[in-house]
């Protein structure tokens, strides 16, 4: 066993938030056990994504009729709505600045400044939330709008849809969990049990969220 | 360093991160409504996109400053998916074409 494991061992199990600070290891400087676990646990989600992103552009390449939609003789028989472009920009915009809020809230808790990294992760926290309510507006409507559903796009009724469904709902969970994941932190730094290696972990799979989404948005609703 | 991370934080680097990531995504968006070329068109939103995920996963998620055997860990895996879409979807195109 190498002296860093042995101290990570020596470590493990000790409360209290602070982070189990290895020294300096020749390859992976120093970076905590904690962040390596996350960056692994990222590329096997990021090979998840990409299998559903690689279905669906298999089935897409391959598909003579792709999205059935209205012709110049008139509706066909399985017509399915357009996706709303603007509207997803907005909530691609939206995660976006919820990842600048986040890296604020790493860059405050790495200055120990635990009521602006509170502040910052509230605010990353309704960046999650307003983006699981725009999620929603899309499938089933809100204030009004009728939603994708009612329109007509239905999962399991053509590659189409499932394909988008499968792959932008997957995201939504990684958003809901991401945001309770950050709730959870909030709550855990308003009463002193965090540190920075925490809140950079929490980071880290936040901005991967983000990171997905503009792939997601890009190959889903703008190819 | 004492508090577990090991990077410098410019915000101001993070802003100008932010307004890129923003040009960028209305730029695609424009992109995506112009009549061009389809095979022209899905190139320049993947380029695009590529580049802001590139600018979250260097600036945001702080791989810029990570050791390099870091930054190889997490791009270099990336290579066999690439390969595998490039040559499944022309695959599956040129089957049904």
């Amino acid at each position: 066993m190498s002296s860093a494991a042995a101290v990570a061992g020596e470590h493990a199990g000790h409360g209290g938030g602070h982070a189990h600070v290895l020294p300096p290891d020749e390859l992976f400087g120093e970076a905590t056990p904690g962040k390596l676990g996350m960056w692994i646990f990222l590329l096997s989600d990021a090979f998840s994504f990409g299998g559903l992103l690689l279905a669906y552009g298999i089935l897409r390449g391959g598909a003579q009729i792709w999205h059935h939609v209205k012709d110049q003789a008139g509706w066909t028989m399985e017509t399915e709505p357009t996706l709303g472009i603007n509207f997803t920009a907005g909530l691609t915009f939206l995660l976006i600045c919820s990842s600048v809020t986040m890296v604020m809230a790493v860059a405050s808790s790495a200055e120990k400044n635990r009521k602006a990294t509170i502040v910052w992760l509230a605010l990353t926290a309704l960046g999650g939330a307003l983006f699981l309510g725009g999620q929603y507006k899309e499938y089933f409507g809100l204030f009004g709008s009728e939603g994708l559903v009612k329109e007509g796009l239905v999962f399991g009724h053509s590659a189409y849809a499932s394909t988008f469904y499968v792959t932008t709902s997957f995201h939504g969970a990684h958003v809901l969990t991401g945001t309770i994941y950050i709730l959870v932190t909030l709550f855990r730094t308003m009463m002193g049990k965090t540190d920075a290696n925490e809140i950079e972990i929490l980071g880290l799979f936040w901005h991967f969220v983000d990171l997905v989404w503009i792939l997601v948005f890009t190959f889903i609703y703008l190819v | 360093m004492s508090d577990g991370t090991s990077h410098s934080h410019s915000r101001k680097q993070y802003w100008i991160i932010f307004g890129l990531l923003f040009v960028l995504t209305v730029a695609e968006v424009a992109l995506a409504q112009t009549a061009m070329a389809k095979s022209l068109l899905v190139g320049g939103l993947v380029a695009l996109a590529l580049a802001k995920a590139t600018l979250v996963a260097l600036f945001f998620m702080h791989l810029k400053t990570e050791m390099k055997a870091l930054k190889l860990t997490v791009f270099l895996p990336f290579i066999f998916p690439a390969l595998y879409a490039f040559f499944l979807i022309w695959e599956a195109g040129v089957r049904h074409a």
